[in-house]
């Protein structure tokens, strides 16, 4: 994780299986909960969960499992998601919206229109992507929370 | 932000605080403190579950009445598809619009055209639309603010465009002070509405602009001085000089939620209605479980606007009128088809502000403050019985533990955790003389 010098107001972590379908979104959905009772701006709550949802359902379509940590400082949200899976071989590619290495099941579901990872980037106001092949991704995402525009 | 306001009154003399409304709402608005309901305006959602569980009628729907109108110099009607259906064979349609004139009204507006404008309005938005799917009817004002309250992510998936009856609030001024020379301001609109959500949409609309109508009268509250005057004039019926209010089903389809479906055959089109549901499908939606929907058409009510709060007729009697009615109808008449293509072009149905998500209590203080309030009904949560009695006058222990932590409530409010709370309840509900 990135070093923060604001304090930590709030840490949970989640746990995501990978191919796990049926609690695909739980995470995404108990993340924004939370921001949801902490009265947290609409705005940054909207950018939180496409950051978590997209997050998580790589996690669900490529990995094997993934633990999702959420922080709450008082200047920003992290979004900190490490999978063990088989990792990304070309980052640029996998960056490219359109590109996509999903199944044809998968896009039956309405997934893999590779939309995921540059909509993670494009919703955070700092984002790291680190993957080593066989071994897994870690997605960084960090959304300030006074940049409500 | 501005005082919310609901048309929702509990009077307090009626209210024996039985739970009831509390255990029903499905937004958990209502608390029942001192054997008294109240409820957080900021939670309410105008679905009038509370209206109808409430077994001692003590939650009252409030509304215009025909003397408040009287300070506008020419007054129109804008009736609800819904109204048509309300009555027996009897009653015709040109004795509804005459009843609607003796009452008061200036003018009846028939706004078949303005549901041309608006379907082909959604049409070409679903069309051009690269977001989140799916897009979401904003027909209905309950499925509008469940949405701001409970699903803020889902916000920019409701349609941004105005609902018909706007657009023919709007298209009435233009008309009528061009019409005779008055100002717009003189002119009113007034909706004949099925349901308290859409008085309370007129009166304050999600978006938080201005409405085009100014006001609203439930087909309740005007039920029987129609009636009245069609058994008066039975003998005349077919005699009447008004031009026919029901040109097409098109007119009829709205209100019974059908009246998307033909029109968006291209699209993959969802139909829910009933809160219970609706919330189902959202909370699947939220999962991004729902992603092969382009379009959802949601309603609170189980048989969409026929259904309303402020109808009269069996809502059955009503749909089955319809039918027979629609059966007979062209779907859109050449004259409607000939004046939705000449204003569609020249007019912009867009909402004039964007939809936000509603800001809700305990989200002031500071972040530092808010997570204590969470992380102590957290902590609270795990002490209470999970059984969500209801007893301590909250519906749920999770809203227990919440307010709290808000300072609202008491642990001693719980029966499982203070002898003293069910003593005072046994005082209370058992020694009501009655």
């Amino acid at each position: 994780m990135r070093p923060s010098v604001a304090e930590e107001l709030l840490r949970r972590t989640f746990e995501v299986r990978g191919q796990d379908f049926d609690k695909a979104g739980e995470t995404s959905a108990e993340v924004t909960a939370i921001l949801k009772d902490l009265g947290i701006d609409p705005d940054i709550i909207l950018r939180v969960g496409v950051v978590t949802f997209e997050a998580e359902m790589n996690v669900v379509m490529y990995a094997h499992e993934a633990t999702v940590t959420f922080i709450l400082t008082d200047e920003e949200i992290l979004i900190d998601v490490t999978d063990r899976g088989p990792g990304i071989p070309d980052i640029g590619l996998a960056m490219q919206t359109g590109y996509s290495t999903a199944s044809d099941e998968m896009r039956e579901m309405g997934f893999g229109y590779g939309l995921g990872l540059p909509n993670i980037k494009k919703n955070s106001d700092a984002f790291i992507l680190e993957s080593e092949v066989g071994k897994g991704t870690t997605v960084h995402s960090s959304i300030r929370l006074d940049s409500s525009g | 932000m501005d005082k919310l306001t609901h048309g929702f009154r509990i009077e307090q003399d009626k209210c024996k605080g039985c739970f009831t409304c509390m255990r029903s709402c499905p937004t958990h608005a209502i608390r029942v403190r001192e054997r008294k309901a109240r409820y957080e305006p900021d939670r309410c959602i105008d679905c009038g579950v509370c209206l109808s569980a409430c077994p001692w009628s003590a939650i009252a729907a409030t509304t215009w009445s025909v003397e408040d109108l009287s300070r506008f110099r020419f007054k129109v009607a804008v009736p609800c598809p819904v109204l048509f259906g309300q009555f027996p064979a009897s009653v015709a349609p040109a004795h509804i619009v005459e009843g609607l004139l003796t009452l008061g009204f200036d003018a009846v507006w028939d706004y078949t055209v303005e549901i041309g404008l608006v379907s082909r309005a959604i049409s070409e938005y679903l069309e051009n639309w690269k977001g989140a799917t799916p897009l979401i009817s904003v027909s209905c004002p309950v499925v509008v603010r469940l949405v701001q309250v409970s699903y803020p992510r889902m916000v920019d998936q409701l349609i941004p465009l105005h609902v018909p009856r706007e657009i023919a609030g709007r298209e009435v001024k233009r008309r009528y002070s061009a019409r005779l020379g008055i100002p717009e301001e003189e002119i009113a609109a007034i909706y004949i509405t099925p349901c308290q959500a859409k008085t309370i949409s007129i009166l304050q609309p999600a978006e938080g602009a201005e409405s085009h109508l100014d006001g609203a009268l439930g087909i309740a509250d005007i039920y029987n001085a129609i009636v009245a005057y069609a058994s008066l004039r039975k003998d005349e019926a077919g005699k009447t000089a008004q031009p026919p209010i029901i040109r097409d089903s098109s007119f009829l389809r709205w209100p019974v939620s059908e009246g998307l479906t033909h029109i968006l055959s291209r699209q993959r089109y969802l139909h829910v209605t009933g809160l219970s549901n609706i919330i189902q499908v959202f909370d699947d939606i939220e999962k991004g479980k729902l992603r092969n929907v382009d379009f959802l058409e949601a309603y609170n009510c189980w048989s969409g606007c026929v259904s309303g709060n402020l109808t009269v007729a069996n809502v059955y009697v009503t749909l089955s009128r319809f039918h027979s009615l629609i059966s007979k109808l062209p779907e859109m008449d050449p004259e409607t088809q000939a004046e939705v293509d000449r204003r569609y072009p020249k007019e912009d149905f867009r909402l004039e502000r964007p939809i936000r998500p509603r800001p809700l209590r305990g989200s002031t203080g500071s972040l530092r403050e808010r997570v204590r309030i969470i992380q102590q009904a957290e902590e609270t949560s795990k002490i209470l019985p999970g059984l969500d009695c209801g007893l301590c006058g909250a519906p749920t222990c999770k809203e227990l533990a919440r307010d709290i932590s808000m300072g609202d409530a008491t642990k001693q409010d719980c029966v499982f955790l203070s002898k003293d709370r069910l003593q005072n309840l046994r005082k209370a509900y058992l020694h009501q003389p009655t």
